[in-house]
């Protein structure tokens, strides 16, 4: 059976592929979760500041604006917001960079939900 | 690339060109070698071959020089000499014709007594003859009944009725012994006419007088008249006579005669006769300081060149292989950091490639998940549990593909870097301890050679983790069943070596050069993914280290990691 057995928390995706950020967000919302969906970089930087989401799932090759670009300016602005990088275009060293940058955790694609799950949980968690 | 030919490509021949040339390409060292020899050699053997010949023709000059004046010495003094000779017998001639002895010397036997007291004092004396104005002999004393013989057509009377004197030719006289005639004419005051007295003399008085002055210092030296009749014995040309072949030229000259001798001549006329001296000298080449000095010379340069050879011999042997020695290490240099180059590149590619692969996957693990999903809140219907066991064959696939993309990316969950003091013993110990079932299996013997002077390095734990895993991993499947595994660590050269070996299968050489390459396995399909190697390298590369490899087919393998003291500043 799907667990729900947490308080809501609302979780924005920003990632260019529409048909994972979608049924990502099909997934979490059954799972208890407000998740909406950003398809670019600047559309995501509008979300978070419409939805004041707990967390975000930032992928970094968007076609307009960079995710490393899009966390710069978050921690800019909305420095308590927990970004979680999970990107199929990943590296060590932009794992690294992306740390550096204050993101919460790099996770690379493809994700088991259940992992994701708790780290989106913990992030939320870490106040 | 600018493909205009250059000054070198025009003037070197093609042949030259590939042992000159910097590529990569080996060269020709034989012909390279040969081709500095011969360029090392001109350039000494030029100067030595031009200074030889300078002191050869200079000193060939002056021995000439010398050898004319000396001849010119010699010829002027004989020519001197002869001269005062044909001048006395001319005096003496001329004191028996005084002007007014022509009567006495026609009337009774006052012409027998002159010749007996001439002949008393001077043997070599023959005959004397009294000729009128008009040719005829009118008083005679001699061998031969010549009284009253007309001599008034011949030509040397009319040049002595000129001249006053006249000296003949050497001519075959009396008992065919070689004479000369010197006749005087005068003037007689009582009959008021020039008469002649004409006196024959013997030939080998000539003879006698140039055998005098004939010295070692000439080769020949001889009289002939003016068709190069010999007028005394020659050494080369015989007997008075007999023709000299000479050309009567006055003068020095020489002509090389068949032998390949110079022979130099020396001739000069002696004055008021038909005579002239001939000398004769063979040349300096026959003369034996010329010789000697040529025999030096010959020596002093064969052994200089001799020198040359050798050295310049051992020296381009050891220029050529120097420049081999520094050709193999700058090719073996290129070759590594081609193979290099290589394995970045294709890391590139196969990070690349895993990046593309990693978000379709994505797609396909979201869908199969949200698929799940609502299988779980639907209601029973039939085939859902088929649904559901197809999903998690589909599931176990993209963990399949996941393995190899995030493994390919050297990545495997990995969230944070950490530098940190370690002790690499400590790591191998832990590695240790994840294998030990599997090495326990295999009855694989373990060898720790493990140095307790090694200083800690400031590395990445996992990193490290990962890498000795994957190297000793490897160690254990290349063995098998029944082995030993040996892992030495020592510190080296302000780094920290560790050397893991096996005496398993090993590697082929010509495999050698692969196995760090992604996907590159010996292993069975399915068994390896051929990621272990190269990860490993590209994790050694990433902390600063190195890692190389040597096997021998049937003997085994060893791997050798070098790590930096420090990564963080590598």
């Amino acid at each position: 059976m799907i667990k729900n057995t947490h308080e809501t928390i609302k979780v924005l995706i920003a990632d260019d592929e529409v048909e994972f950020s979608s049924t990502l967000q099909t997934r979490l919302n059954l799972r208890n979760f407000q998740a909406t969906v950003a398809n670019s970089g600047e559309e995501a930087l509008r979300a978070v500041e419409e939805e004041q989401p707990d967390v975000l799932l930032l992928d970094l090759k968007m076609p307009d604006l960079d995710g490393l670009e899009v966390l710069a300016r978050l921690k800019e602005e909305y420095a308590d917001i927990k970004v979680i990088i999970l990107t199929g275009h990943g590296s060590f060293e932009v794992g690294r960079e992306g740390m550096e940058l204050g993101a919460f955790d790099y996770i690379m694609k493809p994700v088991d939900l259940n992992l994701l799950i708790a780290k989106i949980e913990e992030a939320n968690a870490s106040g | 690339m600018n493909n205009h030919p250059t000054l070198a490509d025009r003037i070197l021949p093609s042949s030259l060109k590939s042992s000159i040339d910097l590529g990569l390409d080996r060269r020709n060292y034989g012909h390279f070698r040969l081709i500095l020899f011969v360029i090392m050699l001109a350039i000494t053997a030029v100067p030595a071959i031009t200074i030889a010949m300078l002191g050869y023709s200079n000193y060939k000059d002056l021995l000439q020089k010398d050898e004319h004046i000396q001849l010119k010495w010699q010829l002027d003094g004989s020519v001197r000499a002869i001269e005062q000779m044909v001048d006395s017998l001319e005096s003496v001639v001329q004191f028996a014709a005084r002007r007014d002895r022509y009567t006495e010397l026609t009337t009774d036997s006052n012409l027998r007594e002159l010749f007996e007291r001439l002949h008393r004092q001077y043997p070599f004396f023959a005959d004397l003859g009294v000729i009128d104005q008009g040719g005829i002999q009118q008083a005679y004393y001699g061998p031969y009944d010549l009284q009253g013989t007309d001599y008034s057509d011949e030509s040397w009377f009319k040049a002595v009725y000129d001249q006053g004197l006249h000296i003949s030719r050497v001519y075959k006289g009396y008992r065919n012994v070689p004479h000369f005639a010197i006749a005087v004419s005068n003037y007689d005051p009582k009959t008021r006419q020039t008469w002649v007295l004409r006196a024959t003399i013997d030939a080998r008085t000539l003879q006698r007088f140039v055998d005098t002055i004939k010295t070692n210092a000439s080769d020949d030296l001889f009289l002939v008249d003016d068709e190069g009749v010999l007028q005394t014995q020659s050494d080369y040309y015989g007997n008075v006579l007999g023709r000299s072949g000479v050309e009567v030229r006055e003068g020095l000259w020489s002509d090389p005669s068949p032998e390949e001798e110079t022979v130099l001549y020396g001739i000069g006329n002696i004055n008021a006769t038909p005579w002239s001296l001939v000398i004769m000298k063979k040349g300096y080449i026959t003369q034996d300081d010329w010789r000697s000095f040529r025999s030096r010379l010959l020596l002093i340069f064969f052994i200089c060149m001799g020198l040359s050879v050798l050295t310049i011999y051992l020296l381009v042997g050891l220029l050529t292989s120097l420049i081999r020695k520094a050709d193999e290490i700058q090719i073996g240099m290129m070759q590594e950091a081609e193979h290099t180059d290589k394995l970045a590149s294709i890391g590139r590619l196969a990070a690349g490639v895993a990046h593309e692969i990693n978000n379709p996957l994505a797609i396909i693990n979201q869908k199969t998940g949200l698929i799940d999903d609502l299988l779980q809140i639907s209601a029973d219907f039939d085939q859902r549990e088929t649904i559901r066991l197809n999903l998690k064959s589909i599931d176990a696939s993209i963990e399949r593909c996941k393995a190899i993309t995030h493994r390919l990316l050297g990545f495997a969950r990995r969230t944070d870097v950490l530098y940190e003091e370690l002790n690499i013993n400590d790591i191998i110990r832990e590695v240790l301890q994840f294998l030990e079932n599997a090495m326990l299996y295999s009855r694989i013997k373990l060898e720790l050679q493990l140095s307790d002077d090694l200083p800690p390095i400031y590395s990445d734990r996992i990193q490290l983790q990962q890498i000795f895993l994957n190297v000793i991993n490897n160690a254990i499947d290349a063995i098998g069943k029944d082995g030993a595994i040996t892992i030495i660590t020592n510190p080296i050269a302000g780094e920290v070596r560790v050397v893991v070996q096996d005496n398993g299968v090993g590697i082929a050489e010509e495999l050698l050069p692969h196995i760090f390459e992604p996907f590159f396995t010996t292993k069975e399909t399915g068994k390896g993914t051929g990621l272990g190697l190269s990860i490993t390298y590209g994790l050694i590369k990433k902390l600063g280290g190195d890692i190389t490899v040597r096997s021998n087919v049937g003997k085994g393998t060893a791997f050798t990691i070098t790590l930096p003291i420090n990564s963080e500043k590598k």
